[in-house]
């Protein structure tokens, strides 16, 4: 686990950043297709 | 040499055939402005990977870690999982459905229509005009340092003009559809490279753990300055009650890792997709792409160390003769084979060129849309282009000035100061303004000009890099830093240290939250035209 790192605080670093980016592909793959909703389109009044 | 020119005019090649396809379908102010809305998931996270890692990143970045080791791993964490998770899945949606719904076409935009304030959306895109050319002259600087040291007949000054000179060419011609699809290139051929050098570079040192052990037995060569500055080893992390430590941790990490969230060059591309499923895509995407950025960018960085010790007998902060800035191009240069080095020369000018080509554009639309279209009057009521053009031409003469002027081992401190500032002034309302409806518009204003007035504060008068060189503090109080007359160690002493947005984020935060709880919540109408497609 430690790969050769010199304290656990870096190898946490190093597993977090391995960690995060395979999150991010397995929340991609699982929402590959998920549109979400869409806002009717208006045109807002703005103040001073 | 007769290699790194021709694949520099191949690579130019191929981004003026970006720029002129997308000149031609750039028509409208939509288009110039927010890509027609119609961006592919890949051309998203490609384009926004490549706008966040710049040179910076990969050489000022790298560089420090070649410095003070892989402690700056934890920016790479914060940089996936913030910058791009939490960026997309939290900011992302929320930001292109209000976008859409108030018909904003930029950040200042959304944040002035969210609020009905005019003074919300000039201020932002005031501060955004003047600021964000010092963090572009950086990204400048690093590309232009790195060109003369690979072209030396061609002098650090002609580089400024001729580099400035490309990348206005096609964002003045082609906006945001031109930045966005030169983007996706040059990030394509950024994560190919640094594939090849994380690959080489633990080949070389036999293997992954092989090479971390490596660079963990090193500790005893850490200099003594760095020593005592807080540094244990490049494998180690710092004592946090150091310099060095603070350095790191507030400014680095905690100032870039969450200062992402409120740029404006990043945050207007969710506003160009035309689906929350291309957001979702650019997730997947997105993730491996900045860990293959930042992630080897900051491994090599240290790694450095090993090699330079085994070929040279010299750790990498003594190779490039003091200057951190100069680790990565010293190693590319010297360590890695011949093609390579012609190459990746080709992708930093790729790093920093899309960079730049986000910055001119936000930086000239902030201006010309966020400030000067409020007091001029155009004369179908919607956005010039032409304008708009003016305003990224002004913005890139603006970035050629600070380029000048700057000093060295600028890099990555600018990056870090244009961050943090946008964490100040922008984050507390810009999150609490996608999520909560009692947050009111008198807050956003306290909010914004108080996590402004806060960390230039900070930086004037505390935060001792800044302090120290701008002066004023020395003028006014005869110390270079308000805390410099703290009893050495003492926590009074190290906030000379601590980034300004320790302090002036949570400052914003609670002047945002305490005085929407103070005042009249916004118009109920108006919250649910915000408020259409979400819940």
């Amino acid at each position: 686990m430690m790969m050769g790192l010199g304290s656990v605080e870096i190898a946490l670093a190093f597993w977090l950043s391995i960690g995060s980016a395979v999150l991010c592909v397995v929340y991609g793959i699982v929402n590959w297709n998920n549109k979400g909703a869409e806002p009717g389109k208006a045109v807002p009044e703005e103040d001073a | 040499m007769e290699g790194k020119i021709l694949g520099i005019l191949v690579y130019l090649v191929g981004i003026f055939y970006l720029g002129y396809k997308a000149w031609k379908v750039t028509r409208k102010p939509t288009d110039y402005m927010l890509a027609g809305r119609q961006m592919s998931p890949f051309v998203l996270a490609m384009s926004y990977g490549a706008t966040f890692v710049s040179t910076s990143a990969i050489i000022g970045f790298g560089g420090v870690s070649g410095m003070f080791g892989m402690s700056m791993l934890w920016l790479t964490f914060l940089t996936i999982f913030v910058g791009v998770f939490l960026a997309m899945v939290v900011f992302g949606k929320r930001t292109r459905r209000m976008g859409l719904a108030l018909n904003c076409q930029t950040f200042p935009e959304l944040l002035g229509r969210r609020y009905r304030s005019k003074f919300i959306q000039q201020f932002s895109g005031v501060l955004i005009f003047l600021f964000m050319p010092v963090y572009a002259a950086a990204v400048l600087i690093g590309i232009c340092r790195m060109l003369e040291v690979a072209f030396p007949m061609v002098s650090y000054g002609a580089w400024l003009l001729v580099v400035t000179a490309l990348v206005a060419m096609y964002v003045v011609t082609g906006g945001l559809r031109a930045v966005m699809y030169t983007d996706a290139f040059q990030g394509s051929i950024m994560a190919v490279m640094m594939l090849i050098l994380i690959v080489t570079t633990y080949t070389l040192l036999g293997g992954v753990g092989d090479a971390h052990q490596a660079l963990t037995d090193m500790a005893a060569l850490v200099p003594e300055k760095l020593t005592a500055g807080g540094m244990n080893g490049w494998t180690q992390g710092p004592d946090i009650k150091s310099p060095i430590g603070l350095t790191i941790y507030t400014t680095l990490v905690y100032g870039v890792g969450l200062g992402v969230l409120a740029q404006p060059q990043l945050a207007v591309r969710y506003m160009t997709v035309p689906s929350d499923r291309e957001l979702n895509r650019a997730v997947a995407i997105g993730g491996i792409f900045i860990l293959l950025l930042t992630g080897v960018a900051f491994v090599v960085g240290a790694l450095s160390n090993v090699v330079f010790y085994e070929r040279f007998g010299e750790i990498a902060i003594t190779t490039a003769g003091g200057n951190f800035d100069r680790i990565i191009p010293m190693y590319i240069d010297r360590i890695m084979p011949g093609w390579f080095s012609g190459l990746f020369l080709v992708a930093m000018f790729a790093a920093a060129m899309s960079t730049m080509s986000s910055q001119y554009h936000v930086s000239g639309t902030s201006l010309a849309r966020d400030f000067l279209e409020q007091h001029v009057s155009i004369g179908n009521g919607g956005s010039s282009m032409k304008l708009n053009q003016l305003g990224v031409i002004i913005a890139v003469f603006a970035t050629l000035v600070w380029a000048w002027v700057l000093p060295g081992n600028i890099i990555a401190r600018a990056t870090a100061f244009f961050f943090g500032l946008c964490a100040a002034s922008f984050l507390p309302i810009y999150l609490l303004g996608l999520y909560w409806k009692g947050m009111t518009k008198i807050a956003a204003k306290v909010s914004m000009v108080g996590g402004f007035a806060a960390s230039m504060f900070w930086l004037l008068f505390v935060h001792l890099q800044e302090s120290a060189a701008i002066g004023l503090c020395q003028a006014l109080t005869g110390q270079s830093s308000l805390a410099a007359g703290g009893e050495q160690g003492s926590w009074l002493w190290l906030m000379q240290w601590v980034d300004p947005n320790v302090v002036a984020l949570p400052v914003s935060m609670a002047l945002a939250v305490g005085v929407s709880l103070a005042t009249r919540r916004m118009e109920s109408k108006h919250l649910d035209l915000c408020w259409d497609g979400l819940c």
